[in-house]
C-alpha cells in the first residue's frame, strides 16, 4: 500500500471508529420529565384564541377552564375555576362562583375580569377558535359583580352555556390574564403566555418543541409529578419509535398499522376510542344536491355498496369501528340517550345497492368524482378513498379519484363548483353540544358555507335545539335528527376511527380520556 | 504554460494589482446588479403562485367557520386587500428584512427563518464536510488507481449513493442504528451526534456526485501534457497528484459543491423531516402546507438570495483557483 493509500484509509476509518465512539442515547433523561412526541403541532400556537383548539393537548397544561371536565368528558366541579355555577329561572343569566386564591403564574390573582376579559377576547374578530361565532351570537353581556362572580347573560334561554365554556368543546372557556396581556400586547401573549394551569412555559422553537414547567403545587392536580413536560415535534413515525425505543420520549402518536409491532415489544398503546368519524359526503349544488344524488335510493345504494368490517380490517389493521349515522358522533350518543339499533347497520349488499340504482333509474352507473387526501390522523387517506370507489365502482358507478390536498377539496365544497362529487374528513368526536355546533354548520341551510344537507325537517329541528332549555326536549330533538340523518342516507359515515399513542414502559396507568385535541396528560401529572 | 507548475507568470506581470481588484469589484458588482434582478423576478413569481394554490383560511379556520368568520380572519390577517396593494406591502417590508407575520404561527417570519436558518446552515456544513472528507480521497484514489479494484468499489459507492432514495437511507439509518441498535440520536438537535446521521444521510448524496466529478476531473488532468512534464522533471508522485493535477481538477468540482451546499441549506425537507431537524427546508413544506403565504414567500426569496450568494462566492473562488478566470471576463 502506498502513501496515498494509507492516508485515504487511515482517513475513512477515523471517521467510521468516530462514528462509533459518539454512540449512546443523546437525549437521555431524568425520570422527573416528561417527553411527548407527536407526528404534528397543527398551527403550534401558544394563544387560546389562534386555533387553540387544535393544540388543546398542550394549553390545556397551561390554562385554567372555567368550566372543569372530567377525561371521559362529564362537567365537573372539581376541574375549573368555576367551583360552581347556576341559572337564573329563565336560563338567560349564568352566574359562574370562581375559586378563591387562584393565581396565574405570574403572580396575579385569577378575578372575573380576568374570566370577563378571556371571553370578550375569545368572541372578537381576531379570534380564530371553534367556537367563537356561535357565542358572539349567543352572549349578550357580560358582568361582574364581585372578583369571584361573573355573570353571563345570554339574548336568548339556553342550557349550553357551560357547556361551551368547558373543556370539552374548544378553548373560548380558558381563563386568560387580562392585566398581563393589556400590559403587554396580545404578541407578547402570543409568545410567552401565562396562564394558571399546573405547568407553566418554558420555550418553544418553532417545529422543534414547546417546553413546560410545572408550578409547585396546583389546586387542580396538587404537585406535579413531572418537573417538565415536553412536546416534541417528530413528523416521521420511524423516528418517533426509534426515540420511544431508545427511551428519550414517554408518549408517542403512532400509527394504527405498527400497534401490533409495538405491543410485541410489549410498550404499552393507550387508545383514544372512536377519536373521529371517518365521514363522505357529497358537493351540494346551488340547488342542493343534484341527480342523481337527489334520489333517496342511489344515496342508500352507496351506501351499502361498501363493507365497512372488510374497510375497518384492511385499511385502518382492526383500529376502527363500522359508522352507520351520518355525522353521527358517538361521544354524544350518551349525552342524548341515543342507541343504534340493528336495523341502522349498513349491511355490506353490493347485490341490493344494484337494484336500488336500477330503481332510480341508473341502472348503467353515473359519473362521480372523488377527492383523495391525507389528513392529520388519517394517514391512511389515500388508501380509504381508493377501497370505497373501489366498492362503488363494483356497482357501476363510474368513478373518478382526484388527488389533492384537503384545502382544494374545501375550496370545491364550499364554493360548490363541482355539486355531486364526494370528499371525506375524520371529523373530531364530541359531546352533544359539539355536535349540535356541527350539526348547525353541516346540515343546516342557512348556514350555506359548510351545508351538505337540505331538508327542512332537520333545519327545524337544528333551529329548535338552540332555543330549547328543556334538556329531555334537546335529547328528544337530537335523538331525531340522527334519525333522520340516518333513513335519508345524508352522507356515507364508514368507520370510527380509534387512535392509538404508545408509551414507555415505566409511564404507567393513563387515560388518553374521550376529549376532543385534548390528551388529559395532567391527569397523566397529577399527585391527588 | 499551465498555472501551477512554474514560477514565471506573464499575466501578472502584464496587470498591476489595481487593475486586478478593479476588474474584480466590477465583476462582483455586476453579479450583484444580476442577483437583484432575479430576486425582484422571483418575488413576483413567489407571490403569484403561492396565492394560486388555495385559501390558507380553510386550514386555519375550524371546519365549523362562518362566512363571518372567514370575512374577519380575511380582513384581520390583511388578506382582503387587492393582490397589488398586498404584493407592494410585501417588498416594501421584505427590503427592510420585515417578511411579516406567519399566518399559521403567528409570529414574525423573520423570527422564524432566523430560528430556522442556522440549524440548516450547520447541518448542510456537517454534510458537505462528510462529503468532502470521502469524496476527495475516494476521487483521486480511483482516478489514481483507474481500473483496479479500489476504483470499482469507489463506483459502487457513487452509484449506490445516487441510486438509494434518500428518505429510505434516512428511514433505515434511524431504524437500525438509531432505535434498533441505539448507537446515534434518532432525531432533533442535541449536541454533535445528533449531526451524525442526517449529516450523514445529506452528504452521502453528495459524494457519489462529487467522487465520480473529480475521478473524471482528474483522469482527464492526470492525462495532460503538463503533467507528464511534471513526472519526467522528476517531481515525486503525490506532489504531481495532489499539488499539480488536483488544483486544476477542482473547478467542476468547486461548481458541483457549491449548487450542492446550496441545495442542502434549503431543499433538505426529506431529511430534516426524517430527522426531526427544525430547518428551513421543513419551514418551507409547512409553509406550502398551510398555505401561509409570507412564509412561502420569505423561504423562496431567502433560498435564492443563499443560490446567488453561494454562486457569487464560487465565481471568486475560481478566480483564485485559476486566475485566468479573471481575465476572461
Amino acid at each position: 500500500m502506498n502513501r496515498m493509500s494509507r492516508t485515504v484509509a487511515v482517513s475513512l476509518l477515523s471517521m467510521a471508529l468516530a462514528s462509533l465512539a459518539v454512540a449512546g442515547p443523546g437525549w437521555a433523561q431524568a425520570k422527573t420529565d416528561l417527553t411527548v412526541a407527536l407526528s404534528s403541532f397543527s398551527a403550534e400556537t401558544l394563544d387560546p384564541a389562534l386555533q387553540g383548539h387544535n393544540v388543546k393537548y398542550y394549553l390545556s397544561l397551561m390554562f385554567d377552564y372555567l368550566v372543569g371536565t372530567t377525561p371521559d368528558g362529564q362537567p365537573t366541579q372539581q376541574g375549573g375555576l368555576a367551583a360552581k355555577w347556576e341559572n337564573s329561572p329563565d336560563h338567560k343569566r349564568w352566574t359562574f362562583h370562581l375559586r378563591k386564591g387562584v393565581k396565574f403564574h405570574n403572580g396575579d390573582d385569577v378575578t372575573s375580569e380576568d374570566v370577563k376579559f378571556s371571553l370578550q377576547r375569545a368572541m372578537g374578530k381576531r379570534s380564530t377558535t371553534g367556537y367563537a361565532g356561535p357565542l358572539r351570537t349567543l352572549i349578550q353581556d357580560i358582568e361582574t359583580p364581585a372578583a369571584d362572580r361573573v355573570v353571563i347573560v345570554t339574548k336568548e334561554p339556553t342550557l349550553i352555556i357551560p357547556t361551551y365554556l368547558s373543556r370539552s368543546l374548544s378553548t373560548e372557556g380558558m381563563v386568560l390574564p387580562k392585566k398581563y396581556i393589556e400590559q403587554n400586547g396580545d404578541d407578547v401573549f402570543a409568545r410567552k403566555p401565562v396562564g394558571s394551569g399546573p405547568y407553566k412555559f418554558v420555550e418553544q422553537v418553532t417545529g422543534s418543541h414547546i417546553k413546560l414547567a410545572a408550578v409547585d403545587s396546583h389546586w387542580r392536580i396538587g404537585t406535579p409529578k413531572y418537573k417538565t413536560v415536553t412536546f416534541k415535534l417528530v413528523p416521521e413515525e420511524t423516528t418517533r419509535i426509534a426515540l420511544l425505543r431508545r427511551g428519550e420520549v414517554d408518549v408517542a402518536d403512532v400509527s394504527r398499522e405498527r400497534v401490533k409491532e409495538l405491543e410485541k415489544e410489549n410498550f404499552p398503546v393507550h387508545f383514544r376510542k372512536e377519536e373521529a368519524i371517518l365521514h363522505m359526503w357529497w358537493v351540494l349544488g346551488p340547488d342542493g344536491l343534484p341527480a342523481p344524488m337527489k334520489d333517496k335510493r342511489v344515496r342508500e345504494a352507496m351506501n351499502i355498496a361498501i363493507d365497512r368490517a372488510e374497510i375497518a380490517q384492511s385499511i385502518f389493521a382492526g383500529r376502527a369501528e363500522p359508522a352507520a349515522i351520518p355525522m353521527g358522533l358517538s361521544w354524544s350518543f350518551r349525552d342524548i340517550g341515543f342507541k343504534v339499533t340493528p336495523d341502522m347497520v349498513y349491511p355490506y349488499d353490493p347485490a341490493r345497492a344494484k337494484k336500488l340504482l336500477a330503481e332510480a333509474g341508473v341502472a348503467s352507473g353515473f359519473p362521480l368524482d372523488v377527492y383523495a387526501f391525507q389528513l392529520p390522523g388519517l394517514p391512511e387517506g389515500k388508501a380509504f378513498a381508493e377501497a370505497v370507489t373501489g366498492y362503488w365502482e363494483k356497482i357501476g358507478i363510474k368513478t373518478k379519484l382526484i388527488p389533492v390536498d384537503y384545502p382544494a377539496f374545501r375550496k370545491q365544497w364550499v364554493d360548490r363548483k363541482n355539486p355531486g362529487s364526494v370528499g371525506y374528513y375524520n371529523i373530531a368526536n364530541r359531546d352533544w353540544i359539539g355536535t349540535y355546533a356541527l350539526l348547525e354548520k353541516m346540515a343546516y341551510t342557512p348556514s350555506k358555507l359548510n351545508d351538505t344537507v337540505n331538508d327542512v325537517e332537520i333545519d327545524g329541528m337544528i333551529a329548535q335545539v338552540m332555543r330549547q332549555t328543556d334538556k329531555d326536549k334537546i335529547n328528544a330533538l337530537m335523538r331525531n335528527i340522527y334519525t333522520r340523518m340516518r333513513s335519508e342516507h345524508y352522507g356515507v359515515p364508514v368507520v370510527y376511527l380509534h387512535s392509538p399513542y404508545a408509551t414507555s414502559k415505566r409511564l404507567g396507568k393513563w387515560n388518553p380520556g374521550s376529549v376532543m385535541y385534548d390528551l388529559f396528560i395532567d391527569e397523566l401529572a397529577s399527585s391527588k | 504554460m499551465e498555472p501551477g507548475l512554474g514560477d514565471v507568470r506573464p499575466v501578472h506581470r502584464r496587470a498591476g494589482l489595481e487593475q486586478v481588484a478593479a476588474g474584480l469589484i466590477r465583476f462582483v458588482l455586476s453579479r450583484l446588479l444580476q442577483s437583484l434582478v432575479a430576486l425582484a423576478i422571483l418575488s413576483v413569481v413567489v407571490f403569484v403562485l403561492a396565492r394560486a394554490t388555495g385559501d390558507p383560511l380553510s386550514l386555519i379556520l375550524p371546519m365549523s367557520a362562518t362566512e363571518e368568520d372567514y370575512a374577519n380572519a380575511r380582513r384581520y390577517l390583511g388578506l382582503d386587500r387587492p393582490y397589488v396593494e398586498q404584493y407592494l406591502s410585501f417588498v416594501g417590508r421584505a427590503v427592510t428584512g420585515d417578511f411579516g407575520m406567519s399566518l399559521r404561527a403567528r409570529k414574525p417570519v423573520s423570527e422564524l427563518i432566523g430560528e430556522r436558518l442556522p440549524n440548516s446552515l450547520r447541518l448542510a456544513v456537517f454534510a458537505m464536510g462528510v462529503s468532502l472528507a470521502i469524496a476527495f480521497p475516494l476521487g483521486i484514489l480511483a482516478a489514481v488507481k483507474k481500473g483496479t479494484s479500489l476504483d470499482r468499489a469507489a463506483q459502487v459507492i457513487a452509484v449506490l449513493g445516487q441510486s438509494l432514495p434518500t428518505f429510505w437511507v434516512a428511514i433505515v439509518l434511524v431504524e437500525f442504528v438509531a432505535g434498533r441498535l441505539q448507537w446515534l440520536p434518532a432525531g432533533g438537535i442535541d449536541g454533535f451526534t445528533s449531526y451524525i446521521l442526517p449529516g450523514f444521510t445529506l452528504g452521502w448524496f453528495v459524494v457519489a456526485g462529487m467522487m465520480r466529478l473529480l475521478r473524471s476531473a482528474m483522469l482527464e488532468v492526470l492525462d495532460s501534457e503538463y503533467v507528464k512534464l511534471a513526472r519526467v522533471k522528476g517531481v515525486v508522485e503525490h506532489r504531481v497528484v495532489w499539488l499539480h493535477a488536483l488544483k486544476n481538477a477542482l473547478i467542476p468540482v468547486v461548481t458541483f459543491a457549491g449548487i450542492y451546499f446550496a441545495i442542502l441549506v434549503t431543499t433538505a425537507i426529506v431529511v430534516e423531516t426524517v430527522f426531526a431537524w427544525p430547518g428551513l427546508g421543513r419551514l418551507a413544506y409547512e409553509g406550502i402546507s398551510s398555505r401561509d403565504f409570507p412564509v412561502i414567500q420569505a423561504v423562496v426569496l431567502t433560498t435564492g438570495a443563499i443560490v446567488a450568494v453561494v454562486n457569487l462566492g464560487v465565481d471568486c473562488l475560481y478566480a483564485v483557483i485559476d486566475p485566468r478566470i479573471r481575465y476572461a471576463r
